[in-house]
């Protein structure tokens, strides 16, 4: 697995055992960005309550979630969120589409929730780029979404281009380093003729970009890095940016989840290395001490 | 942050039981299909890929991602046709066998399925019981506790936690309790105590272990070399015997058996007697299963007899399937709780706690709760007859737990514990693995009981 999966696997098999055998569930689980959900049946077996809770709900409603959510599941959304969330869904069981493949993007659809709502700014910022566009100039406003509890995403449109500024922290001083090589070949990556049309990307250790420099609130500390995304209209032509933002917004998981697993291959070789030290250390043998001793008179002694 | 809910893994030899901490169930599930033998909440540990390259030199040639190219769990098994990949079980007789396979599982369970970011969590993780260093279970009768369970199994697994996942803090907990923990979840049990006798029986061995407030007695545990493996194999050996199986094609042999197994297989109270009513009545008795070919679509129907009560029989009568190991499943719980010092006893014999999927059967505890009362009270009778005293003794309660969760009793049980706020406190966190080192996972603090 190289890139992460925009939807919950939760939600995907627990709605596919439950369309098959209704029973009564009370689970609760988590996604990434300490967005927490809880699937119940509080009513009735075939009456699914997803609920959902997300560190920076208001953010996101600011700038149109809840218009994104309406559009994707319509009358699911429940006007009325269950206590201690910020948005609920209702499922009835009895009213999935029939056929198999509309069944499984059904499912899709729901697992793909916490995406929908995270999507809001960067559909905005889409937006507001192609309002800016045909007056050429002029920036749009500074779309921060502070989605964990010290690093945030900041979008901004401008006629010609839409930036994307993740702040991160590395909780470690080993994950730093990686995460410094890490985004280092995806600079170096770029240049490859095969992805030249990939999006710009820029990082910085402890300084804030330009962009976001004037903000008060930020952390410029040893161990934080900010990541810069140039998004340009082919990136998120209609055709694109549904892709775009499935990927960009899971881009601080998916650099922690590298620095995890290149932690992990560094252990398998380190592990490897050891074993083929321990081989050698077995195959040598003791050297049999054999100087002659003497005496003082200059007698030799031997073992009997 | 408000904090995210810790994750409990509970790695077994078949299969991993993976969730949240407060669900009654792990709460991932994998998908039931009909032709798939994985049960919902479980997962296979199992990994396939391509292997990680040995040579050195091949290293600096390589910058691609080929490490991060392999499935865990039923999509490795469906993906171990796949040219280049194989199947790898990383988890041998419950101990951890191959590392860089474990780390990597681990790696996708909580990237891929549960979607944590494991900086944010507090993790539960299962300590197996004892090295079981048997190799071929059936030669040799009786396995008593290996001298030691390795420390540095537990020192190798908090590495992996704390330095390549950075975790929030870890607790390693021992199997046996936590099965007696998810026990009070039962209606019968009244006080939450940590004393009491496990019979954990899984996929690959059968463990009887005493626990006082929550210490494993080690000297006293034994392991039965008979297991849930054993038992599809002696159903399977049956519906061969009958003729049954050649409707099967030979490939889906072994997991019709086990469905066989698990879907109409129960503990009778007298064999004989059961013997005696399938032939009286064999159309009541025998059910028919119905399956279908895996590749050709074709259906196929095989009778279900004898075995549906045969099949767990071999816990009580043994000599039915092997001829090395002859001691009845009640037989050793009673040595167990007769090797364990004496002021103990009476809390063993009255909370013995059932875990594990090959402890699922229907009246498998009332079955054993009889027989076991029978020895008991056989020896009691014994003794005051030698001693010649009128005065005869009271009794020695004998209660056998069953309940709903015990397919996953000891998940189960780290879910309850890690919802409890000392969960938090005797977890070892980063900072103090930080300043120990990996030694300080030798030592958990125990706690949750109420006594
Ligand atoms: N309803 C059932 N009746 C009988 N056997 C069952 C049932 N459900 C599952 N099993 C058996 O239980 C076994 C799996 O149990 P479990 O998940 O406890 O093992 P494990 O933890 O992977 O292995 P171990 O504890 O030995 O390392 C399988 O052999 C399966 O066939
Ligand atoms: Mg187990």
């Amino acid at each position: 697995m190289i890139l992460l999966e925009p939807h919950n696997v939760i939600i995907q098999t627990t709605l596919g055992e439950k369309i098959i055998k209704p029973s009564s569930l009370d689970v609760a689980f988590v996604d990434y960005d300490g967005v927490r959900f809880h699937l119940s049946t509080p009513q009735s077996k075939t009456l699914l309550l997803l609920s959902m809770h997300i560190r920076c709900w208001d953010e996101l409603v600011k700038y149109g979630a809840l218009e994104i959510l309406q559009r994707e599941y319509g009358s699911l959304l429940q006007p009325q969120a269950e206590p201690e969330y910020n948005v609920s869904l209702v499922i009835d069981l009895e009213q999935i589409p029939a056929s198999p493949e509309d069944r499984s993007a059904f499912i899709l659809s729901i697992a793909l929730f916490k995406r929908n709502a995270l999507a809001a700014p960067f559909e905005l910022a889409f937006k507001n780029q192609k309002a800016l566009e045909s007056s050429g100039s002029g920036q749009g406003e500074l779309m921060e979404i502070h989605y964990r509890d010290e690093e945030a995403i900041y979008v901004q449109a401008s006629h010609d281009r839409v930036t994307v500024i993740f702040s991160t922290i590395f909780a470690d001083e080993t994950d730093r380093i990686f995460g410094k090589v890490f985004l280092q070949e995806f600079v170096d990556a770029r240049r490859q003729p095969a992805i030249q049309n990939a999006p710009q990307v820029l990082y910085s250790n402890r300084d804030p970009p330009l962009e976001i420099r004037h903000l008060a609130n930020l952390r410029n500390t040893e161990d934080t890095g900010y990541v810069t995304f140039v998004l340009f209209p082919r990136h998120f032509t209609p055709a694109n940016a549904p892709g775009t933002i499935s990927h960009i917004q899971l881009f601080r998981d998916y650099l922690h989840y590298h620095i995890k697993c290149s932690k992990a291959y560094m252990h398998s070789r380190m592990r490897h290395r050891v074993a083929e030290f321990q081989k050698v250390l077995n195959r040598a043998k003791q050297e049999v001490a054999t100087t002659e001793r003497k005496t003082v008179t200059g007698r030799t002694m031997s073992t009997r | 942050m408000s904090l995210l809910a810790p994750i409990i893994c509970d790695n077994g030899t078949g299969y991993s039981k993976i969730g949240f901490a407060g669900n009654s169930d792990p709460s991932f599930f994998l998908q039931c299909l009909p032709n798939c033998n994985c049960y919902s909440g479980t997962c296979f540990t199992v990994i396939s890929g391509p292997p990680v390259p040995s040579k050195p030199g091949q290293i600096a040639s390589k910058r691609g991602v080929e490490d991060l190219d392999f499935f865990i769990g039923d999509e490795a098994l469906a993906n171990a046709k796949t040219p280049g990949f194989g199947l790898n079980y990383p988890i041998r007789h419950g101990m951890i066998d191959n590392w860089d396979h474990m780390e990597r599982y681990w790696e996708q369970t909580i990237f891929k399925y549960l979607r944590a970011e494991p900086e944010d969590h507090y993790f539960l993780l299962v300590r197996p019981q004892s090295p079981v260093i048997v190799e071929a279970p059936l030669t040799q009768s009786l396995q008593t506790e290996p001298p030691l369970n390795p420390p540095e199994n537990r020192e190798q697994t908090a590495e992996i936690f704390f330095e390549s996942f950075n975790i929030k803090g870890l607790y390693i907990a021992v199997q046996a309790v936590l099965a007696l923990a998810a026990s009070w979840s039962s209606n019968r049990v009244t006080d939450r105590t940590l004393t009491g006798t496990v019979i954990d029986s899984g996929d690959g061995v059968t463990h009887v272990i005493p626990c006082a407030e929550g210490y494993v007695i080690g000297s006293a545990i034994k392991h039965i070399p008979i297991a849930g493996r054993d038992i599809t194999q002696f159903v399977l050996n049956l519906m061969r015997e009958r003729g049954e199986t050649t409707a099967i094609p030979p490939e889906d042999q072994l997991r019709v058996a086990g469905k066989v197994k698990e879907n109409y297989s129960y503990v009778c109270q007298d064999i004989v007697k059961e013997f005696r009513r399938f032939d009286a009545e064999p159309y009541k008795f025998f059910e028919r299963f119905e399956g279908e070919h895996s590749v050709t679509g074709r259906k196929y129907n095989v009778d279900v007899g004898y075995e549906r009560f045969l099949a767990p029989e071999i816990f009580f009568n043994p000599e039915i399937y092997s001829s090395d190991f002859l001691t009845p499943l009640p037989q050793i719980v009673d040595d167990v709780i007769q090797q364990s010092p004496i002021d103990v006893r009476r809390g063993l014999y009255k909370n013995i706690v059932l875990s594990g999927g090959s402890t699922m059967f229907q009246h498998f505890g009332n079955r054993l709760k009889r027989d076991l009362k029978q020895l008991v009270d056989r020896r009691l009778d014994a003794s005051a007859l030698a001693s010649g005293s009128a005065l005869k003794s009271s009794g020695v309660e004998v209660d056998v737990i069953s309940h709903k969760r015990q397919r996953y009793a000891v998940w189960f049980g780290g879910s309850l514990l890690a919802s409890l706020p000392e969960f938090y406190t005797s977890c070892h966190t980063k900072a103090q693995y930080d300043e120990i080192g990996p030694s300080i996972c030798r030592r958990y603090q125990i706690f949750g009981s109420a006594t």
